[in-house]
């Protein structure tokens, strides 16, 4: 039999082997650094008293209080209903926004780079920011916490579907600047049916992040379930705590479960 | 009628398209343009629809210089002049017939249009388009699932809702394999016939060139270099065109093995 050899690697420059090693270290020393400057407690963390209250707190979590269900529910259901409205705005509202950053919709380089800073920018404000400013200008409750997260979910919703305008096959909008049709009917018939799934998608992809995004909202007063969590977690009643955990780990994964299923299908 | 009066075109990054050229095709004719990828053969056909802008000379079209249209204009001449594809062109995701009524748009307000509110004749005239290229049975299909033959026939019922009096297409069968290739070919002729639409088409393959057209433009570097009855030609024509001898691959073939066709 033949024997077959593989031809040999390529053998690596010195100059890279020089720098990979100096990366290595680099790294090792920025490690070093920040573990030496933030002097962690281990004293603390291992003592009694921590070992004590995991002792008190970690079992009440694992024996959630099931006559608080109801109370629980009702606000996952405002949180849900919070998620669900604020992405709804965004997945409308990013649509401009969306054109207006494509590439190969406005031509304009100046205003395309604009379009794209736009929603840079817009993605830079976390949620909880957000949602604070509106808690203080329209006072505490559920449509704060709306418009915190369909004013975030703009910025990423509006980067995706201009990613997905710019990945769409411009020769079919060739073919009907051939056969005629004028702008509007090219959006419409050339351009909107290749990009309307991938917007549905990625519009519950997103609406999957506003439930886990939504749920923590109510700690700064924007409603929803993390009102609860943050009275809760004072009054140090962690069998409380642990129902509300156990209610959104489960509303979590049903969701993410049919968002999936839901996304599979559309594309 | 189509005339072009000493046209050139120069694109932007300086190469030329079209050098003098200087033809005039007559209602009705079944034109086909041969030469080598770069010979100017698409420049020439997009020029007749303006989907590329000459930069010299004058190009009529029924006795109407179109190189000064703008919008309105423009958009009337482009349903006037069909134009089909190397790869079809069709919206992927749209059924057959949206693909096909989608010919109508030029004639069809925005409004009607964006509400679906066709006509009842434009309906059964985009059917009509389909028997005609006999793929009605596929009207409420999505576009992606048919073959590379059957999408290029859609894009022929496309072409013929829109009612034109030029056909131009631009390699219409270098996605093909042979036997579909002789196919598509086929329906360009019978609906050249049919409704006297002029029709110019872009091919690469001799034997297919010699087989439908009634007429050959052959084109080197921008220029028309032969302009002759498609009777006239023969491999050494070809040869001159394409300054070198002919190989296999401008040979499409496949002619035999066709039988399904008008």
């Amino acid at each position: 039999m033949n024997e077959i050899t593989v031809p040999p690697k390529p053998q690596k420059s010195p100059t890279k082997i020089v720098r990979n090693i100096g990366i290595g270290i680099g790294l090792l020393a920025l490690y070093v650094w920040a573990f030496a400057t933030i002097e962690i407690p281990w004293g603390r963390i291992f003592s009694e008293r921590t070992i004590a209250n995991f002792d008190r707190v970690i079992p009440k979590l694992f024996s959630p209080d099931f006559t608080f269900a109801e109370k629980v529910l009702n606000y996952m259901m405002e949180t849900l209903f919070i998620a669900f409205t604020g992405s709804f705005m965004a997945a409308i509202l990013a649509v401009p926004f969306g054109f207006f950053a494509a590439s190969n919709i406005n031509r304009n380089p100046f205003l395309n780079t604009m379009g794209k800073w736009i929603l840079n920018a817009d993605r830079t404000f976390p949620e909880i920011l957000l949602a604070l400013i509106f808690v203080v200008a329209i006072g505490p409750g559920a449509f704060a916490g709306v418009l915190a997260i369909a004013i975030h979910s703009v910025g990423m919703l509006g980067k995706l579907y201009s990613e997905v305008i710019e990945s769409i096959d411009m020769h079919v909008v060739e073919a009907m600047e051939a056969n005629g049709a004028n702008k509007v009917q090219i959006f419409f018939y050339g351009i909107m049916p290749q990009v309307i799934p991938e917007f549905l998608s990625y519009a519950i992809y997103r609406f999957e992040i506003d439930v886990r995004a939504s749920s923590i909202l109510g700690i700064i007063g924007a409603g929803g379930i993390g009102t609860l969590l943050v009275i809760s977690s004072r009054n140090r009643n962690w069998d409380e705590v642990g129902m509300i955990l156990l209610v959104i780990i489960i509303f979590v994964s049903i969701i993410d479960y049919i968002s999936t299923a839901i996304r599979k299908r559309i594309v | 009628m189509i005339e072009f009066k000493d046209l050139s075109l120069v694109y932007p990054n300086g190469t030329q398209g079209l050098k003098n050229v200087n033809v005039k095709i007559n209602e009705g004719e079944f034109v086909v343009i041969v030469g080598l990828s770069g010979a100017g053969k698409s420049t020439f056909i997009r020029s007749i629809n303006r989907m590329v802008t000459p930069t010299h000379g004058e190009l009529l079209v029924d006795d109407e210089n179109i190189l000064k249209y703008k919008g309105n204009d423009l958009r009337k001449l482009r349903t006037k002049v069909g134009m089909i594809f190397q790869n079809y062109n069709l919206v992927k995701r749209s059924t057959v017939m949206k693909n096909v009524i989608s010919g109508r748009l030029g004639h069809t307000g925005t409004l009607r249009s964006i509400l679906n509110l066709y006509k009842k004749e434009d309906m059964a005239l985009a059917y009509e388009s389909l028997k005609r290229v006999n793929i009605e049975e596929k009207l409420y299909s999505r576009a992606d699932q048919l073959s590379g033959g059957q999408q290029q026939r859609v894009s022929i019922a496309r072409v013929l809702t829109q009612q034109p009096s030029v056909v131009l297409a631009d390699e219409p069968v270098a996605s093909l394999d042979p036997p579909t290739s002789h196919q598509v070919m086929k329906y360009l002729k019978k609906i050249n016939r049919e409704d006297n639409i002029t029709t110019i088409v872009n091919l690469h393959f001799i034997d297919m060139a010699m087989e439908y057209a009634d007429r050959i433009i052959g084109m080197r570097s921008g220029e028309i270099v032969f302009d002759g009855p498609a009777s006239e030609v023969n491999e050494k024509t070809f040869e001159e065109i394409y300054g070198r001898p002919i190989k296999e691959d401008d040979i499409r073939g496949g002619k035999d093995d066709n039988e399904q066709t008008p």
